[in-house]
């Protein structure tokens, strides 16, 4: 599969609907608990809203530290078989993100599978802060945003009243407080 | 037909004094009189003023705190994280209530329980640990004097863990200023009628709330069906950008243009200068970031930050309109940035914005008039405007320093204090009003005058109604507006969900009615929900009366009748004594209640169980 389900915490409301949607989809049941991506919200600054959630790495970790080959890729997606697995949660412990969870209710380590390829949460997220992106294009969005960020720190200097003065583009038009 | 699911049927009840702690069960008959929030909440409310025989001190021990989410809390549909914060008010020694957003509501069912009442007094400052079906009453005096968001990080290290939700109150609330507010999830405030001074009383220093057991919930399917319906309905609405973008700060615009906006203490509802702190201004140069309720798609809540003057680095989660009208345009400020720095002064103090900006309006205006003079506040010169005082002003009430002791007591000990300020200040039975003026119509001021708090818009916001469509309605119109919104804006507050995609977006009500089936499994219809809304605002408007409230109290500010609207499209209006004197017995009478505004003994009967 090249494409990737990405994150873009800037987006993200922290309304957690995605939580919720994920336990409907995995359990049948509303909660967020039980859901296999979180949204972790750090007060107070800078105000973060960061989902986590499994970035199906090529190199997993957890695969690898899995005692029993319970997790493995298949089509791109790294996959619990749950009659192979034995609930050691060695994976969770592994895991570089924390992306995979537990839940005392549950026997198995929750762990987000892409929905066979249409994940829920992307398709409810209200933000447009999950994608499908490909994975050629990940990162794109950061390198304009770089650049664009760049060119409005442009100075400009001028002379009033033989005063020597500097302001930045962006901030023409816009007076001072 | 049975409620099958959508409550936990758990009630847990803390005696701080003693440190009891009992889970009792809830009867199938109390969840669907009550419902839940509110709902819960009055019942709960009235049983122990029975108990106390109507003698209760709001800041006394016997005083029960009620918090109540609701059957739809936190389950998948727009909007869900609701929950209210209910007890006897100090401000104005009647019922209170006030919710809050986030996701502490969500977090509180999910431990299991479906509403959690205290009494008592905690021997010294103390914290309240739900940990799922474990409670616990935690001595923590290090949390004296810090602000919410600072408890929040202490709470957090010292159980170990951060996922959780916690409700805290500043030193607002340790110092029992009586419009202090309780935060939860940092500034999702239940600001309204001192609920914050009632955890203070109360040694309460926050309640920290971890739970992950599933909420129930009858039909799954159903349940996503109706929810994405919904959801789908908000998405394609014609303002949900603005919403998304703009959240409630769209409303300075609105409320400029149709002259509603608190201006200089009310003197005026048009601020010349509200491009300066409005939204667009705010998008233009404060705005970081969304932030949202749990599971609600409109996040109307704005990340600001200052990034350049006098206040760089100030983060709020907010201003929304009433924070930004009252501490804006109400008290002459058209610096954003500065709006930002009270907001955000109040929330880590913990005390409510509403109330603070009107006491301040007051303070300046009165000063202006010679009603206070210099050495009333403390040799500090204050003017419209003067950001340095307002701040500082906003501090010493907090902290009850010099005259913000008795500013700290609200707007009815103010009174008393200075009887003159009664022309002043604004307020209806001692709940300061909202950021909406109602000389503007008269429906609007019938529901400050009626609301079963005080002067609070939420439970009837009828003033676009007014605004839009015109005033060219019969008394029994207008009556019939106000008593339809004190109906269902009390109902999204019973069920534990936020009442703007409704009153914002026109979210249809029917979706209500089948989102609470989907959950419970109890069949019902809109109109059955309503009247039990309604039977919760007869049982509210018992417990004002057995406080001592009539039909002399159901009055408006002098400013109302008397101080005529200077500018804008509303210039010179004023409200008519004897229109509304009319209206108010046709309200009576449209409720059922006697010409002095009491519910008669078959209303009352109602409650006894
Ligand atoms: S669970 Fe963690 S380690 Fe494993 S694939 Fe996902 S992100 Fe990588
Ligand atoms: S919990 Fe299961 S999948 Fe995870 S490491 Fe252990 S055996 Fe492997
Ligand atoms: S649904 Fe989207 S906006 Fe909401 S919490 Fe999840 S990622 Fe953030």
């Amino acid at each position: 599969m090249s494409r990737k389900l990405t994150v873009i915490p800037e987006q993200c409301s922290g309304c957690k609907i995605c939580e919720l949607v994920c336990s409907i989809r995995q359990f049948g049941v509303n909660n967020p608990k039980k859901a296999a991506i979180r949204v972790i919200v750090v007060y107070p600054h800078p105000v973060l809203r960061m989902p986590i959630v499994c970035s199906q790495c090529k190199r997993s970790t957890c695969e690898e530290v899995c005692p029993v080959g319970a997790l493995r890729r298949d089509n791109g997606v790294v996959q619990l078989d749950k009659d192979v697995c034995i609930s050691c949660f060695k994976c969770i412990e592994a895991c570089p993100f924390g992306a995979i969870y537990a839940h005392e209710d549950c026997e198995f380590p929750i762990k987000c599978d892409m929905c066979g390829g249409d994940p829920e949460c992307v398709k409810k997220c209200p933000k447009g802060a999950l994608r499908l992106i490909p994975e050629a294009a990940l990162g794109e969005v950061r390198r304009l945003n770089n650049v664009l960020s760049y060119t409005q720190m442009k100075e400009i200097e001028f002379y009033e009243k033989g005063e020597k003065k500097v302001i930045q583009y962006a901030e023409i038009g816009k007076e001072e407080l | 037909m049975n409620i099958r699911s959508g409550y936990f049927r758990k009630h847990l009840h803390v005696n701080l004094t003693d440190g009891e702690i009992e889970r009792l069960d809830l009867s199938e008959t109390f969840l669907e009189k009550y419902i839940g929030g509110r709902g819960f909440g009055a019942k709960l409310v009235w049983d122990n003023l029975r108990m106390h025989d109507f003698k209760i001190d709001p800041l006394g021990p016997e005083n029960l705190l009620v918090i109540a989410p609701g059957p739809l809390t936190g389950v998948y549909l727009p909007s869900s994280g609701k929950c209210s914060f209910i007890s006897i008010s100090p401000a104005t020694g009647m019922y209170g209530d006030s919710s809050a957003g986030g996701a502490f509501g969500v977090e509180l069912r999910q431990s299991g329980i479906d509403v959690l009442s205290i009494k008592g007094r905690a021997p010294e400052l103390s914290i309240l640990f739900i940990d799922n079906d474990s409670t616990e009453i935690i001595p923590m005096p290090e949390l004296k004097g810090k602000s919410c968001l600072e408890t929040e990080g202490i709470i957090f290290e010292k159980l170990g863990t951060y996922a959780m939700h916690i409700a805290a109150i500043g030193v607002g609330g340790e110092n029992q200023v009586l419009f202090a507010c309780v935060n939860t999830d940092w500034s999702r405030n239940a600001g309204r009628t001192g609920i914050g001074a009632i955890m203070g009383s109360k040694n309460l220093k926050a309640i920290a709330v971890r739970g992950h057991k599933d909420l129930p919930v009858y039909d799954v399917n159903g349940l996503v069906a109706e929810a994405d319906r919904a959801y789908e309905y908000l998405s394609k609405h014609k303002y949900f950008e603005l919403w998304q973008q703009q959240g409630l700060m769209n409303v300075i615009e609105y409320a400029n243009e149709h002259g509603i906006l608190p201006t200089y203490n009310f003197r005026d509802t048009v601020f010349v200068r509200h491009d300066r702190i409005n939204g667009e201004e705010m998008l233009d140069r404060y705005k970081i970031g969304d932030s949202a309720c749990f599971a609600c798609s409109m996040t109307c809540g704005n990340i600001c930050l200052v990034k350049n003057g006098k206040y760089t680095g100030t983060v709020t989660e907010g201003p929304e309109y009433e924070s930004c009208a009252m501490l804006g345009s109400n008290l002459g400020v058209d610096n954003f940035a500065a709006v930002l720095a009270a907001n955000r002064l109040c929330d880590e103090l913990g005390i409510d914005t509403i109330s603070t900006g009107n006491i301040i309006g007051a303070v300046i205006e009165g000063y202006e008039q010679g009603i206070l003079s210099l050495a009333d506040i403390d040799n500090e010169e204050i003017a419209w405007g003067d950001e340095d005082a307002i701040l500082n002003l906003i501090r010493k009430i907090a902290f009850r320093e010099g005259v913000g002791d008795i500013l700290s007591q609200g707007s009815l000990r103010i009174i008393e204090r200075w009887p003159e300020m009664e022309k002043i200040i604004l307020h209806v039975k001692g709940l300061e009003q909202s950021a909406y003026d109602s000389r503007a119509g008269i429906s609007m001021a019938l529901g400050y005058a009626t609301s079963d708090i005080g002067a609070h818009h939420t439970r009837a916001w009828t003033i676009a109604k007014e605004m839009e469509e015109g005033q060219n309605w019969t008394d029994e119109e207008k009556v019939e507006i106000v008593i339809y919104h004190q109906t269902l804006r009390p109902l999204f507050d019973m069920l534990g969900v936020c009442r703007l995609p409704w009153i914002e977006l026109g979210l249809n009500e029917r979706h209500y009615e089948n989102f609470y089936r989907y959950v419970t499994g109890r069949e019902t219809s809109l109109e059955e929900l309503l009247e039990r809304s309604k039977d919760i605002y007869d049982l509210t408007r018992l417990i004002n009366t057995r406080m001592g409230v009539n039909r002399k109290d159901d009055t408006l500010p002098y400013k109302v009748y008397a101080r005529p609207v200077l500018t804008g499209p509303n210039a010179g209006k004023v409200i008519d004594k004897d229109e509304f004197q009319k209206l108010l017995s046709l309200y009576y009478k449209r409720r059922g209640w006697d010409e002095n505004g009491i519910p008669p003994r078959e209303i009352e009967a109602k409650f006894d169980d």
